[in-house]
């Protein structure tokens, strides 16, 4: 079983009642690889996490882990760590006590554990708080404890429930990347549950969009931004400009587009006769007739807002009904409020979707 | 007071009024209560305890007392730690009606309760009509007046206030708790002694101290449920003080079945504090 998935999650299904939560979900994983399952409240990705963990049992499919085929254990034999979002440490027990519960359920000799519980607590920097009640701790401390406590089992995969985002913002962006380190160093398998799109592209080789009960996309974040599979991953990661329009003439590798706004083209082949969102990142527009080439789209705007940030400034247009924000260095002068300009970005970094309200 | 700060003498001030009342209708009483059961014929004397401690009847009586306590204890305990779990998982409208089951008859008197035990426990009473319209049984069998009717009617009565502790906690505990104990390799059983026991540990022992001394004071539930036949503390007190105006030895018996009530309230407080018990 060389080559067979690390975790292999094959066909899950899951539903409660006539509500389908999970949808035939395949995901596999390499042995090290941090994965996050990306998506807004109700797509199901805490669902899956739980599947995972097998606090939930799914309706169909199977799931191995580690070249076990766990699709039928209980959680208490699958090796899995998780550090939940409320961290569920136990009040009863101290720092220690709460990283060594797991040790203790193993049996080992007690110096064994008291060595691994230090060893893991100094992994996480918690070392002289190891006495401390759980209620002396900070939200940011109480993390650590919770995943030291997951770690020190030495789970086959660590699973992340929402687990930073109880705390502030700056101690959250501090530990995305201390924990990716952290995870990495140990060799570490994870997956991160998030509606965090920051979070998401910091912490993971590869992002999982669910929506829906479905993965729409699984790809690295680079592909993932560049080049978005449906127009929700567009939306749900990073800014964008997008249009909704119909097809008008096609060849390969081209679609010409009307839009309320004007004409468009993109380089992907759609029916001619289909209803399509295009879209772009804003970084790639740029302002001006000067600026456009003949490989550019370009649509005429109102700018509607100017904002000076020193380093640049931004630049909103109205086009249509859809605004865009343009980047321009600080120095160059930006065109005045209400002035008609022409926006322009390649054709190239031109996106094209199915409009919404397909599968 | 001229340390104090400002808010600290308004918070005494505050304080006062039932510092006061507390003062007289308490602290005065028990002071009497307690002086009063060292006093002799002449002054000072340790007789009324004597006699508490010395007679085998005596004796008898505050066992009969413990007995009481602890067996009512023991059975609420068991009945209330699994219906506190019941009652926080249910959701909505059962939620409300298994609370409220629980609640409505707080409002009403325990002499209430108790006799109406006594009319359902009677040779003629439903329990016994029941069993013999279901064949189960020929005669009336005989129920008031013996220690199972007194257990019965001190467990109804006394029910609410071991589940409505223990329910407290219950409410409140992470649900997710257990899931963490199963994840790091937890089975159910390992769970429920390693987690669950511990966490809602202060309910239970709140629960044990209430009913515990609760029982343990209780006059009207035994005077009708079993009566002569099994003396208490508290019935020897009111025989004290209304029949044969013995006055010290009454007084000598309310400090010992106080002792006792705030010997169990103060350990299990203890108990209750204890951290990492069970690391």
């Amino acid at each position: 079983m060389a080559d067979a998935a690390h975790l292999g999650v094959k066909g899950v299904s899951k539903r409660y009642g006539a509500a389908t939560v999970l949808e035939s979900i395949d995901l596999d994983m390499a042995r090290g690889e941090l994965v996050t399952l990306l998506g807004p409240s109700g797509c199901g990705k805490t669902t899956l996490l739980r599947v995972i963990a097998g606090l939930v049992r799914a309706d169909t499919g199977t799931l191995s882990l580690a070249g076990r085929d766990v699709t039928r254990m209980p959680p208490y034999r699958r090796n899995v760590g998780v550090v939940f979002q409320s961290y569920a440490l136990f009040p009863h027990l101290d720092v220690a006590g709460n990283v060594a519960f797991g040790l203790n359920l193993k049996r080992l000799p007690k110096a064994e554990i008291e060595a691994k519980v230090r060893r893991v607590l100094a992994l996480v920097h918690l070392e002289a708080l190891a006495e401390r009640p759980i209620r002396a701790l900070s939200g940011g401390q109480q993390q650590r404890v919770a995943l030291a406590r997951a770690l020190a089992v030495e789970p086959s995969v660590v699973l992340f429930d929402e687990a930073l985002s109880a705390l502030d913002r700056k101690l959250r962006e501090a530990m995305q990347v201390e924990l990716r380190q952290l995870l990495t160093s140990i060799g570490a398998t994870a997956v991160f549950v998030t509606h965090d799109q920051e979070e998401a592209l910091t912490m993971s080789d590869r992002i999982a969009v669910m929506h829906r009960g479905r993965i729409d996309q699984l790809a690295d974040p680079r592909t993932l931004y560049d080049r978005p599979a449906t127009s929700f991953a567009l939306s749900f990661v990073g800014q964008s400009f997008r249009l909704s329009g119909r097809v008008v003439a096609s060849e390969p590798g081209l679609s010409v587009i009307d839009t309320a706004a004007g004409q468009l083209r993109a380089p992907k082949q759609f029916l001619t006769g289909s209803d399509v969102i295009v879209a772009t990142r804003p970084e790639h527009a740029h302002l001006g007739h000067a600026t456009l080439g003949p490989g550019d789209n370009s649509l005429a705007g109102t700018v509607s807002n100017v904002t000076f940030q020193g380093p640049r400034s931004l630049v909103e247009v109205r086009i249509g009904d859809a605004f865009l924000t343009v980047q321009m260095p600080g120095r160059s002068a930006a065109p005045p409020i209400g002035s008609e300009v022409t926006v322009g970005w390649p054709i190239a970094e031109t996106l094209i979707f199915p409009a919404e309200g397909e599968p | 007071m001229a340390g104090l700060t400002r808010e600290r003498r308004t918070a005494y001030l505050l304080g006062l009024p039932a510092a006061l009342i507390t003062a007289a209708l308490f602290l005065v009483p028990l002071a009497l209560l307690f002086a009063v059961s060292f006093t002799g014929a002449d002054g000072f004397s340790l007789s009324a305890y004597a006699r508490l401690f010395g007679s085998e009847h005596y004796l008898w009586v505050i066992g009969n007392s413990l007995q009481l306590a602890l067996i009512t204890t023991l059975v609420t305990l068991v009945i209330a730690y699994p219906a506190s779990f019941a009652i926080a998982r249910a959701k909505g409208v059962w939620r409300s009606l298994l609370l409220g089951s629980l609640l409505l008859p707080l409002a009403a008197s325990v002499i209430v309760k108790a006799f109406a035990w006594t009319i359902l426990l009677r040779s003629t009473g439903i329990v016994n009509n029941t069993l013999i319209a279901l064949g189960l049984i020929h005669e009336p069998i005989r129920m008031i007046f013996t220690e199972t009717a007194l257990v019965i009617g001190a467990v109804n009565v006394f029910l609410p206030f071991m589940i409505l502790p223990i329910f407290a906690v219950v409410a409140q505990m992470d649900e997710r708790l257990t899931e963490a104990a199963a994840t790091l390799g937890a089975g159910p059983v390992a769970a429920f002694w390693r987690v669950t026991v511990p966490v809602t540990l202060p309910g239970v022992i709140a629960g044990i101290a209430l009913v515990f001394s609760l029982t343990v004071s209780a006059y009207v539930v035994p005077t009708l449920l079993i009566g002569e036949r099994y003396p208490t503390l508290p019935s020897t007190i009111a025989k004290a003080y209304l029949l044969t105006n013995e006055g010290s030895f009454g007084a000598a018996a309310g400090v010992v079945l106080l002792t006792i009530a705030l010997a169990v309230v103060i350990v299990s407080s203890r108990l209750g504090k204890a951290p990492g018990a069970a690391r």
